[in-house]
């Protein structure tokens, strides 16, 4: 089922460049580091991805849908905040704890979706405001402090293991699963790619477009939440401070993966192509005792080269 | 067959009126050409009807069904297609998500690609319509292609109304000769087709009845018979 559709993305974006350039990342580090093929490592790789994964698949719909959205790392730094404070306050734990964020992230994205419906201001504007917003909330309602020492069990979350992978990474990978069969199989999915390939045309066609948006930043936020319960069980703490700049990341993976900045085209398989190549880069580059200093560098110079790769691609555009 | 009725429709654009007082019948069966002059109000008027745009005034009917504040997801249902003059189409999409676009066919709730791949050869193939491939984007089909992919999807789930703004500008001759022959198929079966057009030889080889518009008023509406081709010209252009 996957292979055909796998195959057919190649051919629609720039999926194959992307591919192509991780397996090439792959090889430098395996010759590199011997630590970096190792089966623990490569877990490693998706464990720490989890967290921009998951917000990079939300961000998949935004952008296929014409959008930015720049708050989603905020909004994940707030939910991380909310959940970690329900889990201390209120005692809440497991699924419990995981509604709370989702529906954090979910509220914030009702309020971007139904703020851009009503300002018909681009959505860039509206969650650069939420952006601030959002994040000086869960400042706000920390006083500024993170939330640590969270009880023993929603720390373990984290722990939990099936198969040899973390649950963190399992949920990130349940999560492309979802946004997969989603954005392919559905008529939501549809409607997305279709509203960024063209608003005047899904409006004539009679696509109810401000739904359509209300529905799409909802489902990104829910993403975000989730990825916000991810970071608190992760570092065990409830951060305000959680995830700074995380919103470019993620608009670079799923840039990364070929999809189209201004709507109408993009892919699950080119987004979880594009966090892996930033999470590849990452640990790589930790391997080979990079500073991180270069390592904000090196995310610059592969996006800009994942550029220039996708002009001799199959479809440049 | 339902008449399709506007009654002292007006529409404005901010403080300019674009459509004043349009009172108007079309029967089914027949084709109406509306003609004019570059912002005469003729897309504007079709916009309307399908819903795109609502009336600051007046009444918009099909049969029973009042149309006047429906939205185009309304007017789809109830059997009005329109084919844009921008053609409405998604060109980053294949041929088949722009045949369904917005009616995608689902089946538990999931799309169903293989009923709508073979359905739309199927209706691709018996309107005559050959397209080099079905999965390529549309926006690398040519005019003349693209057309008809926005002619095939307005007639994909049988239209009681068509309404055609331009639907012969981007084509070749013998595309042309082929718009006009399914204009009359279209008519024989009975639908009300709506066609506006500024190739006046294009509008008198299909209409019944040809309607000017100029500065959004009606100022001539007659049986192409009692009509011509300089008199259609003269009521355009006269001040
Ligand atoms: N969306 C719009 N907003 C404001 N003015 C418009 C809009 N659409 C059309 N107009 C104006 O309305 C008039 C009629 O336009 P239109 O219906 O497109 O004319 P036609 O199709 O006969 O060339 C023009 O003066 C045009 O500038
Ligand atoms: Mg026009």
């Amino acid at each position: 089922m996957f292979a055909k559709e796998f195959l057919r993305d190649i051919n629609k974006t720039s999926l194959l460049q992307c591919i192509v350039f991780l397996l090439a990342m792959c090889l430098f580090f395996a010759l590199n580091s011997s630590a970096f093929i190792s089966p623990i490592n490569l877990c490693n790789i998706l464990t720490a991805s989890s967290v921009i994964g998951l917000m990079a698949v939300g961000a998949t719909f935004v952008i296929a849908s014409g959008c930015i959205d720049l708050a989603a790392a905020s909004i994940m730094a707030l939910s991380s905040v909310t959940c970690a404070w329900a889990a201390q306050n209120l005692h809440y734990d497991g699924l419990a704890l995981v509604g709370i964020a989702v529906a954090t992230g979910a509220l914030c994205g009702l309020t971007s979706g139904f703020l851009i419906n009503f300002t018909k201001a681009p959505s860039f504007i509206i969650t650069l405001g939420m952006l601030s917003i959002s994040r000086a909330l869960a400042f706000i309602l920390t006083g500024g402090i993170p939330i640590y020492g969270l009880e023993e069990r929603v720390t373990k979350i984290a722990e939990m293991q099936w198969f040899g992978l973390s649950l963190p990474a399992l949920i990130m990978l349940g999560g492309m699963l979802v946004g997969y069969l989603l954005l392919t199989r559905t008529r939501f999915g549809a409607h997305s790619l279709l509203l960024g390939d063209s608003q005047a045309a899904s409006e004539a066609m009679g696509l109810r477009v401000p739904l359509l948006r209300l529905a799409i930043f909802v489902l990104a936020g829910c993403f975000s939440g989730l990825a916000g319960f991810i970071f608190m069980a992760r570092t065990n703490s409830g951060d305000p401070s959680a995830g700074m700049n995380y919103e470019l990341t993620v608009i670079t993976a799923v840039v990364l993966g070929g999809a189209n900045l201004f709507g109408g085209r993009a892919t699950i398989f080119g987004t979880l192509a594009g966090v892996l190549c930033l999470g590849v880069l990452q640990n790589g580059l930790n391997l080979m005792a990079i500073s991180t200093f270069y390592q904000t560098l090196f995310i610059g110079i592969v996006l800009i080269l994942a550029s220039l790769l996708r002009r001799f691609g199959p479809n440049n555009g | 067959m339902a008449e399709l009725k506007l009654r002292a429709v007006k529409k404005m654009f901010g403080a300019t009126t674009v459509l004043q007082d349009i009172s108007v019948e079309f029967a089914g069966g027949t084709v109406t050409s509306i003609v004019g002059d570059n912002g005469a109000g003729k897309s504007t008027l079709c916009k309307t009807i399908a819903g795109v745009y609502h009336p600051d005034k007046g009444e918009i009917e099909l049969g029973d069904l009042k149309l006047t504040h429906l939205g185009p997801h309304e007017t789809r249902e109830a059997g009005i297609e329109m084919i844009y003059q921008d053609l409405a189409l998604a060109k980053q999409h294949d041929v088949i998500s722009n045949l369904y676009f917005g009616r995608e066919k689902t089946r538990f709730g999931f799309l169903d690609q293989k009923a709508m791949t073979e359905n739309a050869q199927a209706v691709l193939e018996t309107m005559g319509t050959k397209l080099p491939s079905l999965t390529k984007p549309v926006g690398l089909l040519s005019g003349g292609q693209q057309q008809a992919v926005a002619i095939a999807r307005a007639l994909l789930f049988s239209p009681r109304v068509l309404i055609m703004d331009e639907p012969t500008a981007a084509l070749a001759a013998r595309e042309i000769e082929h718009t006009l022959d399914l204009i009359k198929r279209l008519k024989e079966r009975g639908l009300i087709v709506i066609l506006i057009s500024h190739r006046l030889n294009d509008v008198f080889a299909v209409s019944d009845r040809i309607i000017v518009l100029r500065s959004g008023m009606i100022v001539a509406d007659k049986s192409v018979h009692e009509t011509s081709m300089q008199e259609v010209v003269a009521q355009i252009m006269s001040a």
